[in-house]
């Protein structure tokens, strides 16, 4: 989960864990970067210091990853912009948390 | 008929028929200049004419005739003296011995029997030529200090009065030096020609030379006015426009503009006569942009009676007016005058229209342009206004998303395992960021009101250094060290509480953006009726990059983290805002890593364009 915001990053957190599933976090798309390590999903916000969404999209799939991203923005042009870097999905904040558990179970890969 | 001969002849004619000109010219329009030159050329004609009869009809000369002519001649630097009086001014002195002077010769003329003695004639001789070379020199001097077709005709009016001299001086030494007399006889014709067509050229220019004279100055006007509609308001086009009409006429000129829904012509230059605005009355100028017709006025105390005085003491003799006009549209009217009456003449009305309508064509392409960055302006503001809304509402979302988020969790939670503990951490997160949310709606709402300039209440007596240790207080609890120096306490009009906002914000900023151990200083001072307020931090200072653009709406600077400093980037553009609309200016100084210094400062009194009735509160 790449989020600059610190209280998303927690309460997302305890969400998914709650959901069973293990979240990594990282505050902007350089520190993501750095920390990816085969996950099976990745949540992704856009407007971020250091290295932005798009910037992270295109270094991670340059880098010939293949895990799933779920745009994630407050932004109006949210399905714009997942469609602008090959997202698989894209949730508009403020979103449902049945929304985003839905979103995360249909998307995630399996673990390798 | 010898070529001598022929030259004199050729020079009696030219001078008699300037003078038929000139005369002609007086009795339609007798000013003072017209009068002095029809003087000054009936007594060369008089002398020529009473020459030229008695020697070709071989008659004796009629004794009271020989005298009156002599008379006039004897008056010619003296009446030249007056001509240079028109076109420039001659000091008092220099007419009190010309004067002088022609009551002498006159005396000694009359005094002399038959052919008066040499000294006699040397001193008249001398008389004669120095005073024409004061004038020429004169005229010289009254040429350089002007342009166009004025500056011109001087000159030949100059060349005109030199030669002048030098044929009375060259004429006057002839009895002298018998030996040469034959020499001396033909150079005088010569200087005399040359004399008579350099003052036709100078007083009755022919129009073809006329307009060749105005060429230079037009041609320079029309070539720069390409580039007048852009300049960067509408006062400087007007000012280029009058020096331009000015120039090009060797005058100066002042530009009215037309204020329709008034209906009055304002001048930004006016020469002192005219009021700066003007409506329906009878001033000369109303007259002819009334008419819509160009007029021409040699003597405009004299054209406007009622105004004589003014116009003798500001300095405006002739005038020359032009309505400015597009199509049917009355844009203003252009007025050319001149503090000596012989500058302009009838011709120059095709003149002041064609620089009017020069004129039109360049303030009607300034109101196009205008038009357009008004357009422009709105697009822009209508743009801004869409990009504000949208970076809000993007904003408000983020601390949105955390509380719907979290809300629907603990609902969850509450839901599916009744019976487990609160979750404290939880809900501390919903309290802070409905916090945070509350926070921005005020902050909005404050720009917005900022905006509309609403934010700025009530001014009251405030004393500043009591304001700044209030913050300091109230922002010290994280155990920063928060210092407020000031001598005396500092007291302005302000509304307490956005000063009070000001001062809070820069200190937060300071706090926020430095280490936890550094010190913040705010300093107050009074200067000269100003107030000036420095806070200093140790922090992470401002990009150079980012130093313009700090105080504007939404801008963060490039170091700032997101994550760490929370806010919607209105907090300096608000401080910006408040102190300017107290009259007063905000800046910062910063070097990344050594930290930054945001200066205000504020005017101790009310601003003057919002007085208080009744005085300060």
């Amino acid at each position: 989960m790449v989020d600059d915001d610190p209280s998303i990053v927690a309460v997302i957190t305890d969400i998914l864990s709650a959901e069973g599933h293990e979240v990594v976090s990282a505050e902007n798309g350089q520190e993501a970067l750095a920390k990816v390590n085969g996950e099976a999903l990745v949540l992704l916000d856009m407007r971020m210091p250091v290295l932005d969404g798009w910037g992270f999209a295109s270094r991670f799939r340059a880098s010939g990853k293949r895990s799933p991203i779920i745009v994630m923005t407050a932004a109006e042009n949210a399905r714009r912009w997942a469609e602008e870097i090959g997202a698989d999905g894209y949730l508009a904040k403020p979103f449902e948390i049945d929304a985003l558990i839905a979103a995360v179970e249909r998307h995630a890969t399996r673990p390798h | 008929m010898t070529a001598l001969e022929l030259v004199s002849r050729l020079t009696e004619l030219i001078y008699v028929l300037i003078f038929l000109l000139v005369v002609w010219t007086a009795v339609r329009r007798r000013t003072r200049t017209s009068v002095d030159i029809a003087l000054f050329f009936g007594a060369i004609a008089a002398f020529i004419v009473e020459s030229r009869i008695v020697t070709t009809l071989g008659l004796q000369q009629v004794e009271l005739v020989n005298d009156v002519v002599t008379i006039l001649v004897i008056a010619m630097p003296y009446l030249l003296l007056r001509l240079v009086d028109d076109f420039s001014t001659v000091p008092l002195i220099a007419s009190r011995l010309a004067e002088a002077g022609l009551i002498f010769a006159a005396i000694g003329f009359l005094a002399t029997t038959g052919q008066p003695p040499t000294p006699i004639v040397v001193v008249i001789v001398v008389y004669f030529a120095a005073l024409a070379l004061y004038c020429a020199v004169k005229f010289i001097r009254a040429a350089r200090l002007s342009s166009g077709v004025t500056r011109r005709r001087l000159e030949s009016v100059a060349a005109g009065t030199l030669l002048l001299g030098l044929t009375i001086f060259v004429a006057g030494l002839s009895p002298l030096l018998p030996w040469a007399a034959g020499l001396l006889d033909g150079l005088v014709q010569v200087l005399a020609l040359g004399s008579a067509v350099a003052y036709v050229v100078g007083f009755a220019p022919p129009p073809i030379l006329r307009r060749a004279w105005q060429e230079p100055e037009l041609r320079a006007f029309l070539s720069h006015a390409a580039s007048l509609p852009r300049l960067p308001d509408t006062a400087s086009i007007v000012r280029a426009l009058q020096d331009g009409a000015g120039s090009t006429l060797g005058a100066r000129a002042t530009i009215g503009l037309y204020d329709r829904e008034a209906n009055k012509l304002r001048f930004q230059d006016s020469h002192g006569v005219l009021p700066n605005e003007i409506g329906p009355s009878d001033y000369l100028v109303w007259r002819a942009f009334e008419a819509q017709h160009p007029r021409y006025y040699p003597d405009a105390a004299r054209a406007h009676p009622a105004l004589a005085e003014s116009y003798r003491e500001h300095g405006v003799r002739s005038l020359l007016i032009a309505p400015i006009s597009a199509a049917a549209e009355r844009l203003g009217a252009l007025e050319a005058y001149t503090d000596h009456e012989p500058v302009f003449s009838e011709d120059d009305l095709d003149l002041v229209r064609l620089l009017a309508d020069q004129a039109a064509v360049i303030l009607e392409s300034r109101s196009l342009i205008d038009e357009a960055a008004r357009v422009r302006a709105l697009e822009e503001a209508a743009r801004l206004k869409e990009d504000f809304i949208s970076a809000a509402a993007h904003d408000l979302k983020t601390p949105l998303t955390t509380l719907v988020a979290q809300a629907q969790f603990l609902e969850r939670r509450a839901v599916n395992e009744p019976a487990a503990p609160a979750d404290l951490t939880g809900i501390r997160r919903i309290v802070l960021e409905a916090r945070r949310l509350s926070a921005l709606v005020v902050e909005l709402l404050d720009a917005s009101r900022l905006e509309q300039g609403k934010l700025v209440g009530e001014r009251e007596p405030v004393d500043l250094v009591e304001l700044a240790r209030d913050v300091a207080r109230r922002e010290s609890y994280q155990g920063r060290r928060i210092t407020v120096s000031a001598d005396v306490p500092v007291v302005g009009s302000y509304d307490p509480r956005r000063i009070g906002q000001v001062i809070e914000n820069l200190v937060e900023n300071a706090v926020k953006y430095s280490p936890d151990e550094s010190e913040v200083r705010v300093a107050i001072a009074e200067r000269d009726g100003q107030v000036l307020i420095d806070v200093t931090d140790q922090g992470i200072g401002i990009p150079a990059g980012d130093l313009p653009r700090i105080f504007e709406r939404f801008h963060r600077a490039a170091n700032v983290d997101d994550r760490r400093f929370a806010g919607m980037g209105l907090g300096l553009f608000i401080c910006k805002g408040i102190v300017e609309q107290h009259g007063g200016r905000i800046w910062v100084e910063s070097r990344v890593g050594a930290g930054s210094t945001f200066h205000v400062v504020l005017p101790l009194g009310a601003p003057s364009e919002t007085p208080t009735p009744g005085g300060p509160a």
